[in-house]
């Protein structure tokens, strides 16, 4: 591959790297905390293209014909990470996951978890709330209406809120899963507010800590900016 | 492999031409990039691809004008009949890429090389620095002349390169070519990744209250590091390692500056097309290694420990992260964490693509089934020692 072409792919990378990390995609793929990597990459990567596109241009007007014969085939496949993110956007993970990765099992911070906090409907993460009802013997839940966001797919007949997790980027996510007992008819991946109760010793080891959650209401909304939870 | 723009005749005319064509594209192209980071929240496709075919016909005018007379198709021509295929058929890809395993596939494909460049471009960076600022001699000075001294130097030096594996492949690289002997090099592409503080914290995190896993995975990578280091200095041949990854910088009057950028941008457009290979690997992998994998794991030690190596090799997650992976496997005792743990950062299909591109394919096929087979003793025999085996 000729030296014009590098140089050009690396403007149309950092290019690439810079579009979604300024218009809040990369969310889709990473961390919120990895916005300043994905920008300033992007910028120097785009700034090394740029530097040697005018660097050989000033150059050739010294010396007229360079001699650029630089084999790096393997430069091509830069071509495929552009034309992903320009063209086809991958979405964020969604159901098609949630059924190709087992769910595991929060980390067990602690025994007794602090109460919640006084209120008749307490927003929590689906991380807080499979957490607490698959661990606390101290039954913080019990009895208590929570608003859960989260998107809904089904396995067999059961219809499922959930929510993947990353810790560095979407490769290493898994999902939380809610059973939801009472809505029906949404289609996989539409995004609901949830509010209702869980039902007291049904998140177990033997079901995955998949907690049944018995829904009073729930509502359609857009997809968050930042679909994954940590 | 670096190439200059001196030693050759001028010509005034066309170079006056060129050069003012020149300014009028850098124009054309940042007026573009602006044009793109505009277009952000203006969904769809249609600035995207205004820009991607406006920024490679802007360069390909350019870079044709002084070759006008032999007409002969570049890759500079292949790249935009590939952009404007890609354009039109923008639809198409779209519905081809629709069905759910190819859609979480490409996810996770884009996922991976967003979170790997970053790393891969510091990586770059600090090649490029080694290379313009600090002198052959001044690294020779600084590591031990005896190998096993360097070996072992090499390995704790690897704490101050926070970041993933990606950025320590060029540098490694780079450190030869200055001269450093290939077996502390190799010691420091090996350790950078799994013994920085970056990692031990995240792993510290996923495992609360087992300070233990924090101190066996350090331990352990460190001696797979320099296991491996003191094999290369006792077995390695220089011969299959490419001659080029070797070649010193040739000593010419160009300033440090343009040194520095010239070898960044050679060495990112080198490694970046075999990170995009180790991607495209670990996306497919990550959706055809089928989840029941992790289920049958329960009681099995050796069943464990053979599946979790594996695993490291092909989900290839990066080195802050699968601490959280390893700790949220319930099922699985400590030892077969720690084998993931300390197999992941030293070599997966993305490290291996990215060895075989810089190194060579001939070094890269001896030296990643060693590393594999290196690291998992080294977990075996520290996890035995710190964590006590089965629990």
């Amino acid at each position: 591959m000729r030296r014009e072409t590098q140089n050009v792919l690396l403007v149309l990378l950092g290019g690439a790297l810079l579009k979604i990390g300024i218009n809040g995609d990369y969310l889709r793929y990473v961390k919120p905390s990895q916005q300043v990597w994905v920008i300033a990459g992007g910028a120097v990567m785009a700034a090394l293209g740029a530097i040697a596109i005018v660097r050989d241009l000033v150059a050739r007007g010294r010396t007229g014909d360079g001699h650029h014969h630089h084999l790096a085939r393997s430069a091509w496949l830069l071509v495929v990470p552009v034309l992903a993110v320009f063209l086809v956007a991958p979405p964020a993970l969604g159901s098609d996951s949630v059924t190709r990765t087992e769910a595991r099992a929060p980390a067990q911070s602690q025994a007794v978890f602090p109460p919640l906090p006084a209120g008749d409907v307490i927003p929590l993460s689906l991380t807080d709330f499979v957490t607490r009802a698959g661990w606390d013997s101290g039954g913080s839940l019990n009895g208590r209406t929570v608003r859960l966001t989260g998107f809904v797919t089904h396995t067999g007949d059961s219809v499922l809120l959930a929510r993947m997790v990353i810790t560095c980027c979407a490769a290493d996510a898994y999902p939380l899963k809610v059973r939801m007992l009472g809505p029906a008819g949404y289609p996989d991946d539409t995004w609901l507010d949830v509010t209702g109760q869980v039902v007291p010793g049904t998140a177990t080891k033997a079901n995955r800590f998949t907690p049944e959650f018995t829904v009073l209401s729930a509502n359609r909304i857009p997809q968050p900016a930042d679909p994954y939870e940590d | 492999m670096v190439k200059s723009g001196s030693g050759a005749s001028k010509h005034p005319g066309p170079g006056g031409l060129s050069v003012g064509l020149a300014v009028a594209s850098v124009r054309l192209g940042v007026g573009n990039v602006g044009l793109a980071v505009l277009s952000v929240g203006l969904a769809g496709a249609g600035p995207d691809c205004r820009w991607l075919l406006a920024s490679s016909t802007a360069v390909n005018v350019l870079t044709d004008r002084p070759r006008a007379k032999r007409r002969r198709i570049t890759s500079v021509e292949v790249l935009c009949v590939v952009l404007l295929v890609a354009i039109l058929g923008q639809s198409w890809l779209q519905d081809v890429l629709n069905v759910p395993a190819l859609r979480t596939g490409s996810t996770i494909f884009v996922a991976v090389c967003v979170q790997a460049l970053p790393f891969l471009v510091l990586g770059v960076l600090i090649s490029g620095a080694i290379a313009a600022f600090v002198p052959a001699r001044v690294l020779r000075r600084a590591l031990p002349r005896n190998t096993a001294a360097a070996v072992g130097v090499a390995g704790l030096a690897g704490v101050a390169l926070p970041g993933c594996e990606c950025a320590s492949v060029p540098v490694a690289r780079r450190l030869m070519g200055q001269g450093v002997a290939p077996a502390a090099a190799l010691t420091f592409l090996l350790a950078a990744p799994a013994v920085n503080p970056v990692v031990l914290v995240a792993t510290a995190v996923a495992f609360p209250g087992r300070p233990e896993m924090v101190l066996a995975r350090f331990l352990g990578s460190l001696a797979t590091a320099v296991v491996m280091g003191l094999l290369w200095a006792r077995w390695g041949k220089l011969g299959w390692i490419v001659e080029r990854a070797l070649q010193r910088l040739p000593d010419e009057g160009r300033g440090r500056w343009a040194t520095f950028a010239e070898i960044a941008r050679t060495d990112l457009v080198e490694a970046g097309g075999f990170l995009v290979l180790g991607a495209l690997i670990s996306a497919a992998l990550n959706v055809l290694v089928p989840p029941s994998w992790f289920a049958v794991l329960g009681g099995q030690l050796v069943l464990g420990v053979v599946v979790m190596a594996v695993l490291a090799v092909v989900l290839a997650l990066c080195s802050e992260a699968d601490a959280f992976v390893a700790a949220s496997l319930t099922a699985l005792p400590l030892l077969p964490k720690l084998v993931f743990l300390v197999v992941g950062p030293a070599i997966d299909v993305k490290l291996f693509a990215l060895q075989a591109g810089t190194f060579g394919r001939s070094f890269a096929l001896r030296f990643a089934p060693v590393t594999f087979v290196v690291a998992v003793a080294c977990a075996l025999v520290v996890g035995t020692l710190l964590i006590g085996g089965a629990r």
